[in-house]
């Protein structure tokens, strides 16, 4: 399997706090991995390094074997656009713009026509069931449903990896079971998913866990291939 | 591009009351520009060209400075004040008896439109009862109307009547008023300083809309005015119509240089005004300017306001891969929107505030007499204003924008976790 994305003893100092440790991770495509540890120990820190949103102290990022220089800032940008999708615990949607709209952001960004970027905003949220509440703007659906916008918006530009910080987080157990079944669908269709969560038994769908401690990897266990 | 013209013209749109707020502070700052610059300009540009249409471009005359103070400026040049004392009155050259010769002289250089001699002196005129004083010029209708454009002030143009009726003449419309005389033919007596009194029949009026002349001037034939003045042959000024008025300093040292004799051109004889407009023009401006600055204020705070609102959102346009210049971009360029569509109502603000200032009749007598506001309706002052709207709402718009960029989104990633 070709490596998605691999990180090579990178850590992260914040001031005189260390809050990665010599991390090594290496994500093959198609992979679902689970990151799981306690509040504070790296893992929002370790997604911001793996999505090029944040550059590590000491260490090295390559994506699809290319290794980044992080003083390119605009091809880090368009890596972010076209490469990677993000979900945080907040849906982070624009409020002033509707569904659909918010799903068109990313696309317009790369050069994309607006009229390509709506039909295929629309077929996204169709797939992730909003079909027909495009129009709507943010505040006028509910809080399952504004994650699934995000999720659709993460998944824009046909992304090869998904990274989500704790998606689940803000969720009811209704919409967390919602928001997996659409990552381990994702997830079947080839999709690379990489996602935060302190909820053990979500981690039971991966393929494989990743557990953290004070900036450091502990443990990286590969579970047996499933069908989520 | 596509992508920053979707972003921010949606922003603009969905937060209409915030861009709203922005576009009418533009522009009234623009609007009031353009009405400001129309009205000054209208009225400096009336008063000097009735100053331009009345007072020849240039002037030759008998100039009285007495030979010391003559002496003391070639020696220390204009820029120096004085006083002489004990200075003894001199015997001047107080005439210019080879005029039809000047004339001559001059009639054939292109840069001058036409040529016209005065004799101009006091008297008094009387008209019943009343009394008043009065400058008497003579001249020569003909020559006249090339080098002046009387003919336009005239009230009934009956310029030429001076021609064939060598006792008529023509009145300032403010000194008729104030002699009492409301029709034409009414006879007046002038009186002159050397006490020869004479009596002529008022033929037409002169109403140029600059009091102080209106108030004070009676026109008649130069030949008899040289008769009554006992100057025969003999004028005081001579007025020339240049092309270029622009020219008219040039002008005016050439013919001095020519002549010997003194000359001013109109810059010269108006500079106190053009001096007095020019600080008007100052201060117009300073207010204009700080209108601007307020409105470019606006457009600051509003997109400032914007941008700290929208950190969210500027944090989740990063991490989708937007650019610290698409940032940049979104945030200059809804000022830029802001700047154009209010440059845009100003403009037509100012057309609005034009049209009610043209439609408006007021009476003004001061310094000059209009019926309404004399305004400048320059396009140019229209483009000016989009201009300045567009400079400064892109400055304004700049500094928020760059801290835009500047916006770390882990920063907002955590803090709002
Ligand atoms: N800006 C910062 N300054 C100082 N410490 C920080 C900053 N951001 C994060 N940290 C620290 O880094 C560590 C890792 O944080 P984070 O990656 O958010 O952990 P997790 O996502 O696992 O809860 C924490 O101890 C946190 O206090
Ligand atoms: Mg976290």
């Amino acid at each position: 399997m070709s490596i998605v994305i691999q990180l090579r003893d990178i850590s992260k100092k914040i001031r005189d706090e260390t809050i990665l440790k010599n991390i090594n991770l290496s994500i093959s495509k198609g992979e679902f991995i689970s990151i799981i540890g306690p509040s504070g120990s790296g893992k929002s820190s370790l997604l911001y390094i793996l999505g090029l949103l944040d550059i590590p102290s000491s260490g090295e990022v390559y994506v699809e074997g290319e290794k980044i220089e992080f003083t390119e800032s605009s091809k880090i940008a368009h890596f972010r656009n076209l490469k990677f999708g993000f979900v945080f615990q907040f849906h982070y949607l624009i409020a002033e713009f509707s569904l659909l709209e918010n799903v068109m952001v990313p696309m317009v960004k790369a050069g994309i026509s607006r009229e390509d970027a709506k039909e295929k905003a629309a077929l996204l949220l169709q797939k992730l069931g909003l079909g027909g509440k495009e129009k709507r703007k943010p505040f006028q659906i509910s809080g399952g449903e504004q994650q699934r916008v995000a999720i659709a918006r993460a998944l824009a530009n046909d992304p090869i990896l998904i990274i989500a910080d704790e998606p689940t987080g803000n969720l009811d157990s209704k919409n967390t079971a919602i928001v997996m079944d659409i990552f381990c669908k994702l997830h079947m269709e080839g999709k690379t998913v990489i996602m935060v969560t302190h909820e053990i038994e979500l981690t039971e769908r991966t393929e494989r866990i990743v557990k953290m401690l004070d900036g450091k990897i502990i443990e990286d266990l590969e579970l047996s291939k499933k069908k989520c | 591009m596509n992508h920053i013209f979707f972003v921010t013209l949606k922003l603009l749109f969905e937060r209409k009351r915030q861009t709203i707020v922005a576009i009418i502070g533009v522009s009234i700052g623009v609007g009031a520009f353009i009405a400001m610059a129309s009205l000054m300009n209208g009225f400096q540009k009336y008063f000097i060209e009735q100053a331009l249409d009345l007072n020849a471009h240039v002037t030759l005359k008998i100039k009285d400075e007495p030979d010391k103070e003559r002496i003391l400026r070639k020696v220390y040049g204009e820029g120096v004040s004085f006083s002489i004392f004990g200075a003894k009155p001199k015997e001047l050259k107080d005439k210019i008896i080879d005029y039809k010769f000047l004339i001559k002289k001059f009639e054939k250089d292109p840069n001058i439109i036409g040529i016209a001699p005065h004799l101009t002196g006091q008297g008094i005129v009387r008209y019943g009862t009343v009394d008043k004083s009065a400058t008497l010029v003579g001249i020569d209708p003909t020559l006249e109307r090339r080098a002046s454009v009387i003919d336009k002030f005239i009230s009934n143009k009956k310029l030429d009547v001076l021609i064939s009726d060598r006792d008529s003449i023509i009145i300032g419309k403010l000194l008729a008023r104030d002699l009492g005389i409301d029709e034409m033919g009414k006879k007046v007596i002038i009186t002159t300083p050397n006490g020869i009194t004479h009596l002529f029949k008022v033929v037409d009026f002169f109403d140029s809309g600059i009091t102080m002349l209106d108030q004070t001037r009676i026109y008649m034939n130069l030949k008899t005015l040289q008769t009554i003045f006992n100057k025969p042959n003999e004028v005081n000024e001579i007025i020339f119509r240049v092309k270029n008025v622009y020219q008219a300093n040039e002008i005016a040292e050439k013919i001095k240089n020519e002549t010997g004799y003194y000359t001013e051109s109109w810059q010269k004889a108006f500079r106190n005004f053009l001096q007095l407009f020019k600080i008007q023009n100052y201060i117009t401006y300073m207010i204009v300017f700080a209108i601007l600055i307020v409105s470019a204020f606006g457009i600051f705070n509003i997109i400032m306001m914007t941008v700290l609102e929208k950190k969210r959102d500027i944090a989740i346009l990063k991490a989708l891969g937007y650019e610290n210049k698409d940032i940049i971009r979104i945030f200059v360029f809804h000022g830029v929107t802001i700047g154009f569509l209010g440059a845009l109502f100003g403009c037509l603000l100012g057309y609005g505030i034009q049209e009610f200032l043209a439609s408006v009749n007021v009476s003004v007598e001061g310094l000059v007499r209009t019926k309404g506001f004399a305004l400048d309706r320059d396009p140019l002052y229209f483009i000016y204003g989009v201009l300045f709207a567009f400079v400064f709402s892109t400055f304004a718009a700049f500094y928020p924008s760059y801290k835009a960029s500047k916006l770390n989104p882990i920063d907002i990633f955590r803090s709002s976790a």
